[in-house]
């Protein structure tokens, strides 16, 4: 397999001397490896896709899960490109241990809100409707930033909700999924009466079985997504041009239409 | 080739081909072996090397040892009480659709575990075929021990009843039927005769049942969540340590080995004397 890739890249290039004609030298063809947290999945397709239009010949590879979990995997060495984290702390941590080429760009934001079942079978019509007793409650694995977020809004939450709030809220989990949108599937199959997940999950195709609960704003995080190419990139003039995609105007729009909210 | 018209060089060239492929076959073993052991190795020099053993005591550990021996004991009780005649009829009798439902009985062993997670989700979920149902009665499964159980009887069920059946078909009719003769009813002739002649195929399944309901993983994380103590097994222990602290990972994974290991010594040992 590692032949055919190579032999891939090798033909891609061959034919990209060919066909540009030497016009401006660029190389032609490739994959780039891109490692973004899960909840960029929807918006990343969509701009893997035109990345590739644009790129005749280019074969982008994603793969989407925690940025605990990406981080672990970049720590120990999985080959990749580009780390589109959701949250700066993984980024800090992949930064510090000098597996990031160039300084990390903060390129969206997004806010937390609660979904719940279409049926709302646990009756959660606001917020602090999730301390009830037997609501079952999804969280994200420990670690996960979604998670993370949550425990930061439940800890604010405290000083508005009184101090048992917060462990009333987390003696209602259920169960720790491993990313975020895990966690949203359980509502979606119906087996969760809640979870915290972000804006940018509630996607039009879960749309007819999840209702959204609302956060309110001065409780709410803003989760900060940090991207940036890896040291050990491959493809580093690839993986420049997807940070390039990412953060040009073409590339919010898409991020805006998948309900992220614009970097600064 | 040429070498078959001689009689002598043949048998010499037989020979030869003979240790060749001797030297071959063990070569083979030893590579097997090697592959087998070194990721093994890895693990107890790891712990070592890094301490990892600590983490064998943390609460996340204990916990999730704990709940798969449990789980795993009632799965296995379950599977032995519902396994056995079960598998049984299925050695002995030829009614109508008993072949259909002898690959039915082996669907789960073909089935990726997380095909199986979905599927039971699917069943037995809060909105679930039949978890509608027993939702209305104030049942639900999804996120308790009892739905880890389920997803390893679903996994391992296979395991035991195929062995199981194989075991009780070997078994003469004719010994069974002198038993009959001599006087002893239905329960005793299968208790006094056909057990203990079966002893062996029932306990060999049985072990590879258990460490099938062990391993479970993929079905579990997916129909019954990832919950400490609760549904958080020692696989999906590990699977959430990954995420975090590798050691704790590594920890957890000499735990179950070792746990698997003594389990599977201790059976041997208790039924060394009965099944010879």
């Amino acid at each position: 397999l590692a032949a055919l890739i190579v032999s891939g890249v090798t033909l891609g290039g061959v034919a990209g001397c060919g066909g540009v004609s030497g016009g401006e030298g660029k190389q032609q063809g490739g994959t780039l490896t891109v490692l973004a947290a899960s909840s960029l999945i929807d918006a990343f397709g969509e701009l893997a896709n035109r990345f590739e239009e644009q790129n005749p010949g280019v074969k982008v590879r994603q793969s989407f899960e925690s940025s605990s979990t990406l981080l672990a995997q970049i720590q120990q060495g999985a080959p990749a490109d580009v780390f589109a984290s959701a949250a700066e702390e993984e980024m800090k941590t992949a930064v510090e241990e000098g597996l990031v080429n160039g300084e990390p760009e903060v390129f969206v934001m997004n806010r937390e809100i609660i979904m719940v079942p279409k049926e709302n079978p646990a009756n959660i019509n606001q917020f602090r409707d999730v301390a009830k007793p037997d609501v079952k409650l999804v969280l994200a694995g420990k670690d996960v930033p979604a998670a993370d977020y949550a425990l930061e809004i439940l800890g604010k939450a405290k000083g508005e909700y009184g101090a048992d709030f917060e462990k009333d809220v987390l003696s209602n989990v259920v169960s720790r999924e491993s990313d975020v949108r895990a966690s949203v599937n359980r509502v979606v199959v119906g087996d969760a009466d809640a979870t915290f997940g972000y804006a940018s999950d509630y996607t039009p195709d879960i749309r007819d079985r999840v209702k959204v609960v609302p956060i309110p704003p001065d409780l709410n995080i803003v989760a900060t997504y940090p991207i940036a190419a890896l040291e050990d990139a491959k493809s580093p003039e690839l993986a420049k041009k997807w940070v390039e995609l990412v953060t040009s105007e073409e590339g919010q729009r898409v991020l805006h239409k998948w309900n992220f909210e614009p970097a600064a | 080739v040429k070498g078959r018209d001689k009689v002598g060089s043949s048998t010499r060239l037989a020979r030869g081909s003979d240790t060749l492929a001797s030297g071959l076959a063990v070569a083979s073993l030893a590579l097997l072996a090697g592959f087998v052991s070194l990721p093994l190795l890895s693990l107890g020099i790891w712990t070592v090397d890094k301490g990892a053993w600590r983490a064998m005591a943390s609460p996340v550990a204990v916990d999730a040892l704990l709940l798969s021996v449990r789980t795993t004991a009632i799965t296995m009780a379950i599977l032995l009480l519902v396994g056995t005649p079960a598998a049984y009829v299925l050695a002995r009798t030829d009614f109508r659709g008993s072949r259909v439902i002898n690959t039915l009985i082996d669907i789960p062993v073909v089935l990726p575990p997380s095909a199986a997670g979905i599927a039971l989700l699917l069943a037995f979920g809060r909105l679930g075929l039949v978890g509608q149902y027993l939702n209305v009665f104030g049942i639900t499964l999804s996120f308790t021990t009892a739905a880890v159980v389920i997803a390893e009887v679903f996994v391992a069920a296979p395991f035991y009843v195929r062995q199981a059946a194989t075991g009780f078909g070997a078994v003469d009719r004719t010994v069974e039927e002198a038993a009959m003769v001599d006087g002893a009813g239905h329960w005793r002739r299968f208790f006094r005769v056909t057990v203990p002649l079966a002893l062996p195929a029932l306990v060999a399944g049985a072990l590879t049942a258990w460490a099938r309901a062990l391993g479970e993983f993929g079905a579990t994380i997916i129909f019954a969540g990832s919950f400490r103590g609760v549904t958080q097994t020692i696989p999906l222990a590990i699977f959430a340590e990954f995420q975090r602290d590798l050691d704790a990972a590594v920890a957890l994974s000499v735990l179950v080995l070792g746990f698997a290991f003594v389990v599977i010594l201790a059976v041997r040992y208790v039924t060394a004397g009965s099944t010879g």
